[in-house]
């Protein structure tokens, strides 16, 4: 039989690897002599993939087409970077996720951030929000405002961006199940202002796959949501030119639990998945695939995510290139956002949790991400606090204007370490791909609970190696300290909710109700036939001050409703 | 709360006094008996048992179903999971896809483990169903633990058994070809919206024809989209057959070898081997083996 | 693979309804905490996402647990574990205990602790600790289960 294309690309990485003679002699005589008269450390030393590690790398790791496999920054495999000058043209983008109370809230805690030096908005929202209720829904009681901003119609996206010029700052938002309608309000708001779309900037996360893999927020089946990230590539890619419509998302398939090779493999997978959906909405590869986007998780164990990385930019412009015939090199190039691991944030001795931040920041920036959010040192306890996330900025700050880190393009290549891990990360998630491609694909394996039930078993084996002692969490398993003192935290005034439901009551009465429900009628009909566009009919409804769970239902209506698949 | 506090609440249907009067079941043996006692001739019930490899959709087709059966009668449902052989503990995971079912139409539904008990019921499934049936259910539904060809006790409690089977079973199939083939009274294709499936259906009447019995029915079901559904309600209510005797039968072996076996292991652990050190062990066995049956159970003997 | 674990030898196995009475996704705590009852010898029901305060209660009575285990991570507990506990309180049911965990700030442990719910873990809490507190409250229940069939 013949080979399928990932397993012609694992043997191809394998052949590359060969046998080191001179590190295999020192083992066996100088470390292994020295170890018996000095003792050593024993320890399972492996990393969240479970990839064995060396004591030493050595020439001999360098797979023997190094060159081919490296390029120069900006150049086809765009391992070392995609931009030929990287941080020396411009520094990443320093995004803080933000987002709580009222949008008034939001609003000042933006502009605080601005004032502070961030060059990006990253919007986080509450739970009725990124479920599609609103804020007066019995369901919502109690979680307005909590864990994010809540918006309930376009009159909070205005609140939200007072005073904010959307033609100089670009905004990312994290919203999936209602991804289009938050889009759509995004849209609506510029057009207000004045802006032309071809002038506003963004990325909005719309990832469903890893929603239904990780993070948990739908309302549809998983079809209908496809569908409606179909629309926004088509509309965005036709209107919008510099709008990323979807934000693949390793992120949240890390934090759920996977391993770094998992992360990648997931997401590259979900990646392949949509660049298949563009194709079958009719459109040429070249045209949509510049502008999908990715964003990544930067955990705690520093040589594996730069790995991890490299490997990602590799992979993805190897198939673009090779599976998918991609012809424009910026349909190969893998541009990403990172945040830092929540998970490895403590809720002990919670300011060792900068220094953790640290050093994830610094694996992202030295992986050569595009921008970055550093998590704050009080994660595990609420919702950061001014002081804070100030914190968490200046120490992206530090890294980009003192340290000297971003002054080098790719400084790690040519590791032996660094490049042995980017060709192994790479192999272990061909390896992947090819599993979940003989499995009928992503969505079928994700319907199934298949990954979902890879993700809960590495989750699990990770609690149990910490329980165990196997892997050491300072302040957790080890350095424990009895008297934890309260910090200061982030508290969500009752006040919020209250306001909130106060304000959708009045806006209930002040909108033109009549055309608010022949809007929604128009987007009714529409959704009931595949081949239209909803995105203009969803504006339509947003500009009239539609609710997000009036759109929502209209949807909940015609599509219907999701339960998970079984994981135990 | 006490025994009768307890009968009296199964009797009118009030789940609270269901649910624990199966707890007691599970757990207490003279609790057990006193329960049954008091409730063995009451009700009638058609009882449905749902079997099939794993996650074919048996779970799912329970919450379609239900609420179309709720509508000529009042529904229960069992659903049994495997224990794990390490820690004896159990993860019930049958349940999640039928809440939405269980809510809107008021459904009994309880969740059990198998407790390693083989076949792919559970110990007490008969004394659980007989709780159901007392409570003035018309249908119960029993989803078995769902291991594929060993789960072949529910012929012996169910009216009706149905397989369900999927397409892309793979090499699975045949195993479950080789077991289930015997025990269903109808076969379910589900997940008819996948590739495969005509395949499938084809391929298991062809192997009932080959085994006489073209007379069992096939169907194709789509899961999502309640294709079919009507003619396979149809076909639960226009069947007859009632297999309340083997369901005795059945629980009456049970019995029976379960006071065997508890006094025997009772006398096996009691056994002092200092006194047959030196004896051949076939030869010890059977002395102490008559030894025990002569003083427990004289009539066994000829 | 670690089955067996923490293992109680208690007759008959402790059963559990985990379950996050609220819009919260945050589930990987929740099947750690599933598998480790499991390897534990207890009976787990998870309710699945998105579950009512009225189906947690309804799915608690209709299986007979011993204990519910909520867990939510999303600052919602003060109303959604005040739901749970408001309905079994209107019906009666004083014999199935209430334990909670995730993100819970200090401040609200002890409101948490007078209106039922015990235990309320943070993160970084050994899987021990928590099989421990729910062995301890299913046995507290268990006593006053007990004889009512007498
Ligand atoms: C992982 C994570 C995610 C993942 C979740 C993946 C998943 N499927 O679970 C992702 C990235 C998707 C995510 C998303 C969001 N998250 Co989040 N997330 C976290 C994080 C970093 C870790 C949680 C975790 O899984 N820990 C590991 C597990 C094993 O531990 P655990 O759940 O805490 O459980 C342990 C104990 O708490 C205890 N326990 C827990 N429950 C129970 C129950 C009982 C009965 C008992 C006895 C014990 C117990 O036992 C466990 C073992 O020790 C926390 C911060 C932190 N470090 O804790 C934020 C955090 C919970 N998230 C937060 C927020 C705001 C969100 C979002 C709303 C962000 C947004 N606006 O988009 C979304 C919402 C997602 C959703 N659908 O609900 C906030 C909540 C703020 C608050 N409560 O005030 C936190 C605190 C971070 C922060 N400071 O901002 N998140
Ligand atoms: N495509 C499709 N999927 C279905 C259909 N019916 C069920 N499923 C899916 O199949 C998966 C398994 O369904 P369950 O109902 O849990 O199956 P099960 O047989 O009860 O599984 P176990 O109890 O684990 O043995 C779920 O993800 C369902 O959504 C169907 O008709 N079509
Ligand atoms: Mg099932």
């Amino acid at each position: 039989m013949q080979n399928s294309f990932y397993e012609e690309k694992v043997s191809q990485i394998q052949k590359s690897f060969k046998i080191d003679e001179k590190y295999e002699r020192w083992k066996n005589s100088t470390l292994a002599d020295w170890n018996k008269k000095t003792g050593y450390r024993e320890k399972n030393y492996t990393n969240s993939s479970d990839f064995k590690i060396k004591e030493l790398y050595t020439r001999g790791d360098l797979p023997e087409n190094l060159d081919e496999v490296l390029g120069m920054p900006g150049e086809y495999p765009y391992t070392r970077g995609v931009y030929p000058n990287m941080y020396r043209g411009k520094l990443w983008t320093m995004r803080m996720f933000s987002g709580f109370g009222t949008p008034e809230d939001t609003n000042k805690r933006l502009k605080y951030l601005i004032s502070n030096g961030e060059t990006g908005l990253s919007i986080a929202f509450d739970m009725p929000t990124l479920y599609g209720y609103d804020c007066d829904n019995p369901r919502a009681e109690g979680e307005v405002g909590k864990c994010g901003v809540n918006v309930s119609s376009l009159a909070d996206m205005e609140r939200i961006f007072d005073g904010i010029d959307l033609s100089k700052i670009s905004t990312s938002m994290t919203i999936n199940a209602p991804a289009a309608i938050l889009t759509a309000m995004y849209f609506v708001l510029a057009q207000k202002k004045g802006v032309n779309l071809d002038r506003i900037s963004g990325t909005v996360q719309a990832d469903i796959l890893k929603e239904y893999i990780a993070q948990k927020e739908w309302m549809y089946p998983p079809e209908a949501h496809i569908r409606l990230i179909r629309d926004m590539l088509v509309y965005s890619t036709e209107n919008v030119p510099k709008w990323n419509y979807i934000s693949v998302s390793g992120y949240h398939i890390r934090e759920a639990g996977s391993s770094a090779v998992q992360e990648l493999a997931f997401t590259l997978a979900d990646g392949f998945y949509y660049i298949d959906t563009g194709i079958d909405a009719g459109l040429d590869v070249d045209k949509f695939a510049p502008r999908m986007s990715f964003f990544f998780n930067s955990s705690i164990n520093f040589f594996e995510e730069i790995a991890k990385f490299r490997a990602a930019r590799r992979i993805w412009a190897t198939v673009l290139k090779e599976k998918y015939g991609a012809k424009n090199p910026r349909s190969m190039q893998l541009k990403f956002h990172t945040q830092t691991s929540g998970y490895t944030l403590t809720w002990q001795q919670p300011l060792n949790n900068i220094v953790r931040t640290t050093i994830e920041a610094m694996a992202a920036v030295l992986g050569g991400t595009q921008s970055l959010h550093t998590n704050s040192y009080d994660e595990a306890w609420a919702l950061p606090t001014d002081e804070a996330v100030k914190v968490a900025l200046r120490t992206q700050q530090i890294i980009a204007e003192e340290s000297g880190i971003a002054d080098v393009i790719d400084p790690l290549g040519g590791s032996y370490y660094v490049e042995r891990l980017t060709s192994e990360m790479e192999e272990a998630v061909y390896k992947y791909l090819d599993e979940i491609e003989k499995m009928g694909g992503i969505l079928n394996a994700v319907k199934k609970g298949y990954i979902q039930k890879e993700i809960a078993e590495t989750s699990y084996r990770k609690q149990l190696r910490i329980e165990n002692m196997d892997d050491i969490v300072v302040g957790v398993n080890k350095y424990v300290e009895e008297d934890e003192k309260p910090i200061n935290i982030l508290k969500i005034d009752e006040i919020a909710e209250k306001n909130q439901v106060k304000r959708l009551k009045e806006l209930k009465t002040k909108r033109n109700n009549e055309m608010v429900s022949r809007s929604l009628d128009r987007l009714r009909d529409a959704m009931q036939d595949e081949k239209v566009n909803l995105m203009p009919y969803i504006m339509d409804c947003v500009r009239n001050y539609a609710t997000i769970e009036e759109i929502s239902n209209v949807g909940r209506e015609i599509f219907g409703e999701w339960k998970e698949p079984k994981i135990y | 709360m006490n025994i009768n506090d307890i009968v009296n609440g199964i009797l009118a249907g009030d789940k609270r006094m269901i649910a624990r009067s199966i707890s007691l079941i599970e757990n207490d043996e003279s609790a057990r008996e006193a329960i049954i006692e008091r409730i063995y001739s009451h009700g009638s019930a058609k009882i449905i048992g749902i079997t099939g490899p794993p996650g074919v959709g048996k779970s799912t087709i329970i919450g379609n179903l239900a609420p179309m059966l709720a509508k000529t009668g009042k529904v229960s449902i069992l659903a049994v999971d495997p224990a794990s052989p390490f820690s004896g503990g159990s993860i019930l995971g049958n349940r999640i896809r039928m809440q939405e079912a269980l809510s809107r139409y008021n459904i009994y539904m309880r969740s059990t483990s198998n407790r390693l008990y083989e076949g792919g019921l559970s110990e007490y499934s008969w004394d659980i169903i007989k709780v159901m049936e007392a409570s003035g259910s018309d249908y119960i539904i029993v989803e078995t633990v769902g291991s594929g060809q060993s789960d072949l006790d529910i012929m012996n409690i169910a009216d009706i058994t149905c397989v369900i089977l999927a397409p892309g079973l793979g090499d699975e199939i045949q195993a479950v070809k080789s077991g289930l083939m015997e025990i269903g009274n109808i076969f379910i294709v589900n997940k008819m919206d996948r590739e495969d499936s005509y395949m499938a259906i084809k391929d298991i009447r062809e192997t009932l024809n080959m085994s006489n019995k073209a007379d069992i029915p096939v169907i194709g079901l789509n899961s999502l989209t309640l294709e079919n559904y009507d003619r396979f309600v149809k076909y639960i209510n226009d069947w007859e057959y009632q297999n309340k005797y083997r369901r005795n039968e059945r629980k009456i072996k049970q019995i029976i070898m379960e006071k065997i076996y508890r006094i025997y292991s009772e006398y096996i652990n009691n056994i002092d081997s200092a006194d047959i050190e030196n004896e051949n062990p076939y030869y010890a066995a059977e002395k102490i083996m008559k030894n025990v049956a002569g003083q427990k159970f004289g009539y066994l003997e000829k | 693979m670690e089955s067996g674990k923490n293992q109680k030898f208690i007759k008959p196995p402790i059963k559990v309804l985990l379950a996050k009475p609220a819009i919260d996704g945050h589930d990987r705590g929740i099947f750690v905490l599933a598998r480790a009852f499991r390897d534990a010898g207890m009976e787990v029901i998870y309710a699945g996402l998105l579950p009512t305060p009225e189906e947690v209660v309804d799915t608690a009575v209709n299986e007979d647990v011993d204990v519910i285990a909520l867990s939510l991570l999303n600052g919602a507990h003060m109303t959604a574990f005040k739901k749970v506990m408001d309905i079994l309180k209107k019906r009666g049911i004083n014999d199935i205990a209430v334990v909670g965990g995730g993100i819970i700030p200090d401040e609200d442990k002890p409101k948490l602790e007078k209106m039922g719910v015990t235990g309320n873990f943070g993160p970084g809490t050994r899987l021990d600790v928590i099989i421990d507190h729910v062995t301890k409250r299913a046995l507290e229940v268990r006593e006053l289960r007990k004889n009512e069939y007498k």
